[in-house]
């Protein structure tokens, strides 16, 4: 029996990964088309920005060195006709060639390298909190519909999805650090001493609440329309058929089918919650690739601007196959979609 | 002297809604012995299936309740018991099979998880034990290969087979009353016949007492011993299945038997023999409910609501102009 | 008759009713502006970071050079909704006809367009808007231009969803065999009919609009020229310790203002779709 057991098992899973590593090749295929997508649109606003190629890539005139002006123009090709300087552009960006930033004297791939983690920390812990308060949020509501926790949910969710999360975080700045002094005003870690892990988890409390709660109010709204609608369907009647009690059925019927409609979501989202990362960072220093992107924009440090859309949009590409995986783990109707 | 399984005394199901009361069941009584099969027949909106549910327990509460009578079961009235006591008998006593089992069955959770959760709510199995027990009664529905289906998910089986692990779920407890609300309807031809005899043999190995819902009049000859019809709510006739289809008293069971199509005759317009549609609960004419579609229909049929009578033994019908017959 | 049974619906909804009033409000405040204040309102008119109340010339207190926070206010409103308005305008001009196209022709064009969805819903949209403003140059049409392209994915696909589902009804097949070309089907038959649900989403699309400037204007991106309601926030960030009111009274304008869009969504939705509840 037990051999049995284990051997059904261990088919099913073999099978399941075959479909994971499918639809991990295909999702990686589609990646390229739109990679190339975001460099093409890249492209067009180097040649939209005032100037010529080489300004921008040189981040406006910073460089007179004039070998490597030279080499820049070499490198793009900028006599060339406009189809090769794109082919050109692609293939420096190809061999990770985003340029190089004058104000950080390194190349900008480096620069961004350097801020990459934080910001990821912040998208990463503002992501399990919205989810983690928001599907909570949206269950409470929708087994207790139309009483005072129902409408407490939809309240606040009405005002989080309203109010901005820059400002949301100054205010909670006044409230939590300047007034109550709980929390860190801002920053990753204590000056000096600092840095250990609870260091860090106490500095990311804010912000990630300011990044997060906008998106938990969305997942509280669509999870509880969700669960109302999964509750109709005829399987949750036959499983309270079955004997088993409303919380049960609730948790181990509806929870994971009314999931599938805020998984969806968190996917489109992603691009959303990285940029709204950025905004984050500026208002609580956090040193992530934000601080180095006002810096670049102010500046006109067009490369490093370049550089942080591209590969952004390679996190959020990346992020958007983890949420598809996670998407088929709950789902297995979906093998390939 | 052992109990009936089943039951239901004057049975009364209120719609509270913005647009009114609306009367789905009317003082319903009927009772089903062990190894019988009682059809409970009628067009969709006639009660039928929100009968089942209020012996379940199951109704949506807002807008149903029950306001009276009672169900026993084993000689023990449920109605008045707490959703906590009705956790030990939905599943354990009463098993419930729906109509489409497609859609009866989580999509997201693999058919042994679905059986054996029954198993273990109503048993100390555990996860293990579960799974063979699942593993059992999957052949003994006669699931083919069903070792190997234990992990499938519902997508992946067809129409008959969830039908199949729906009759699993529903008998995995022996229950000694068995509710099955149109079970064939989304079914093949060919499946449905099998899914029948299905029903009748499993019936016939525990002597389970079987309340068997459908529009089907061709299944009722097939499977029922006894026949229960009801229209808007309330039972119209009721006579043993084979007195019935001799001789149907009540006009709207004549119009059905005579809207049943004979083998062979293309299926379709299916109740071209009764004029009129079943009148919405909420505007329900003021004497006979089926007065307005009734061709012996009288004066008086309008002005009063006919109670049920015995014209002859074993046989109840409500309706004047049989009554005036007999008398 | 339709038109009235339109409102009934729309004003039974006593959250939808409340934010359009608000809306109208600051609508009417803004366009009145010039006339509530006529002096320029960043111009010093009265001592530094004067807190709400403390002097009644100044309801709203003043802010770190002076400034008459509600004439600021005011002022500020009008740039907010016009950015919030034209760049929705925008999202919906683009979204609507990237949709109808891909909807109505299907194919590969379909599968063109929606390649192009996933490309605009793949970069930040934020990062975007910025790199967008900071090198065509941070003026209110630019801005406007930023975030109209950042925003329309979700009204294209909405409107491709209305137009998979209309352009093989009967009345279209009709006007398809009396010889009606697709320009004139898209626009005269299936577009009055796919609008409603696409009315519902722009109006979403004003308030995250909204939001969109305020955070360029925050980070200190917008045109310098205008005071909109996200730098008051940007401005006033400095002096949190002293006088956090500078940023909390804009915001709340924001919080506000975004709020009574999203009221009037719903209502928007459940007046026009009553099927399309929750969606």
């Amino acid at each position: 029996m037990a051999g049995q057991l284990s051997g059904a098992v261990s088919t099913r899973s073999s099978s399941r990964r075959a479909a994971t590593l499918r639809l991990l090749r295909r999702r990686l295929i589609q990646a390229v088309p739109l990679m190339l997508g975001v460099v093409v649109i890249n492209f067009v606003l180097i040649h939209l920005a005032p100037g010529n190629f080489l300004d921008v890539m040189t981040a406006e005139n910073q460089v007179s060195d004039p070998a490597t002006v030279e080499l820049l123009r070499r490198t793009y090709g900028l006599d060339d006709p406009t189809w090769l300087q794109l082919v050109k552009y692609v293939w420096a960006l190809l061999h990770l060639d985003f340029g190089f930033s004058y104000r950080q004297n390194m190349p900008v791939l480096q620069a961004i390298w350097v801020g990459l983690p934080a910001t990821l920390l912040l998208m990463l812990s503002s992501i399990t909190l919205a989810f983690a308060v928001g599907v909570s949020a949206g269950v409470v509501a929708s087994t207790k519909v139309r009483t005072l926790w129902d409408t407490v949910v939809s309240v606040a969710a009405m005002f989080f999805f309203a109010a901005p999360s820059f400002w949301l975080g100054i205010m909670m700045i006044v409230l939590f650090a300047v007034k109550l002094g709980w929390l860190p005003v801002g920053g990753m870690a204590t000056i000096g001493g600092g840095g250990g892990l609870l260091d860090i988890l106490h500095h990311l409390i804010l912000p990630t609440l300011a990044l997060g709660l906008f998106y938990a109010a969305i997942y509280a709204r669509v999870m509880r329309a969700s669960m109302l609608e999964v509750a109709q369907l005829d399987f949750v009647r036959t499983a309270r058929a079955k004997g088993l009690s409303r919380t049960r059925v609730t948790l181990s019927h509806v929870l994971r089918n009314a999931l599938l409609p805020v998984v969806t979501i968190l996917g489109v989202q992603m691009g959303t919650i990285l940029a709204g990362s950025v905004v984050i960072e500026s208002v609580f220093s956090w040193p992530g690739i934000g601080s180095l992107l006002f810096d670049s924009v102010s500046s006109r440090n067009y490369p490093v601007v370049l550089g942080i859309m591209v590969l952004g949009s390679l996190v959020v590409i990346a992020a958007n196959i983890a949420v598809d995986l996670v998407y088929m783990w709950l789902d297995p109707r979906i093998e390939i979609r | 002297m052992t109990a009936i399984p089943l039951e239901v005394r004057d049975l009364r199901t209120t719609l509270f809604t913005r647009r009114g009361e609306m009367k789905a069941v009317d003082g319903l009584s009927l009772s089903v012995g062990a190894g019988e099969t009682v059809a409970l027949v009628g067009e969709s909106g006639c009660g039928k299936s929100l009968s089942a549910l209020s012996i379940m327990r199951l109704l949506p509460d807002p807008p149903a309740r029950i306001v009276g009578g009672e169900v026993k079961l084993n000689g023990q009235d449920i109605v008045p018991l707490d959703e906590e006591a009705m956790l030990d008998i939905r599943g354990k006593e009463i098993g419930m099979i729906f109509q489409d089992p497609m859609s009866a069955l989580n999509p997201v959770v693999t058919i042994e998880k679905q059986i054996a959760e029954v198993v273990m709510a109503h048993s100390g199995l555990g996860r293990f034990q579960a799974r063979a027990r699942a593993h059992e009664l999957l052949e003994q529905v006669g699931m083919p290969d069903a070792g190997r289906r234990l992990d499938a998910y519902p997508h992946q089986l067809s129409g008959g087979m969830c039908q199949r692990v729906v009759i699993a779920m529903a008998i995995a407890c022996r229950p000694s009353v068995l509710i099955a609300d149109e079970p064939t309807t989304a079914l093949d031809v060919t499946v449905q016949a099998q899914v029948l005899a299905l029903l009748k043999r499993l019936q016939a190995e525990a002597g389970m007492a079987m309340i068997f819902i459908t529009h089907d009049l061709g299944v009722v000859a097939e499977t029922a011993d006894r026949v229960v019809v009801m229209y808007a709510g309330r039972k119209v006739e009721e006579a043993a299945v084979d007195d019935l289809f001799e001789e149907p008293l009540h006009p709207y069971t004549a119009g059905l038997i005579g809207a049943t199509p004979v083998p062979g005759a293309t299926r379709g317009d299916r109740l071209a023999d009764i004029p009129g549609m079943v009148p919405a609960l909420n505007a329900l004419p003021g004497g006979c409910a089926f007065a307005p579609r009734c061709s012996r229909a009288m004066e008086r049929c309008r002005r009063e609501k006919p109670s049920l009578t015995v014209p002859v033994a074993g046989r109840l019908v409500a309706c004047f102009a049989v009554a005036g017959e007999a008398a | 008759m339709e038109r009235f049974a339109f409102l009934r619906r729309f004003t039974r909804n006593r959250g939808a009713l409340i934010g359009a009033l608000l809306i109208l409000l600051v609508t009417v405040t803004a366009l009145a502006a010039p006339l509530l204040f006529p002096t320029d309102p960043l111009r010093m008119v009265g001592p530094p970071e004067l807190w709400p109340g403390e002097d009644p010339a100044f309801p709203l207190g003043t802010d770190s050079l002076g400034r008459d926070m509600l004439a600021m206010l005011v002022h500020g409103a009008r740039a907010t909704l016009l950015i919030g308005l034209f760049a929705s305008a925008m999202a919906t001009l683009i979204g609507v006809s990237v949709g109808a196209i891909a909807g109505y022709f299907g194919g590969w064009i379909d599968e063109a367009a929606m390649r192009a969805v996933e490309l605009f819903q793949t970069i930040p949209n934020l990062i975007f808007v910025l790199t967008i403003v900071v090198i065509l140059g941070s003026t209110l049409h630019n801005i406007v231009i930023a975030i109209g392209i950042v925003s329309w994915t979700p009204i294209a696909r909405m409107t491709r969803a209305e137009f998979l589902a209309l352009r093989d009804r009967e009345f279209v097949q009709a006007c398809r065999s009396m010889g009606m070309h697709a320009p004139g089907i898209i626009v005269r038959e299936i577009l009055p009919n796919a609008l409603p649900p696409v009315i519902v989403l722009s109006s979403l699309v004003v308030a995250s609009a909204i939001l969109f400037e305020s955070a360029v204007s925050f980070l200190g991106l917008g045109d310098p020229n205008v005071a909109s309601w996200g730098r008051l926030v940007g401005d006033g960030r400095q002096l949190i310790r002293s006088s956090w009111y500078i940023c909390a009274i804009p915001g709340i304008a924001i919080m506000v203002t975004v709020l009574c869009l999203n009221l009037i969504g719903d209502g928007l939705n459940d007046a026009l779709n009553p099927k399309l509840r929750d969606r």
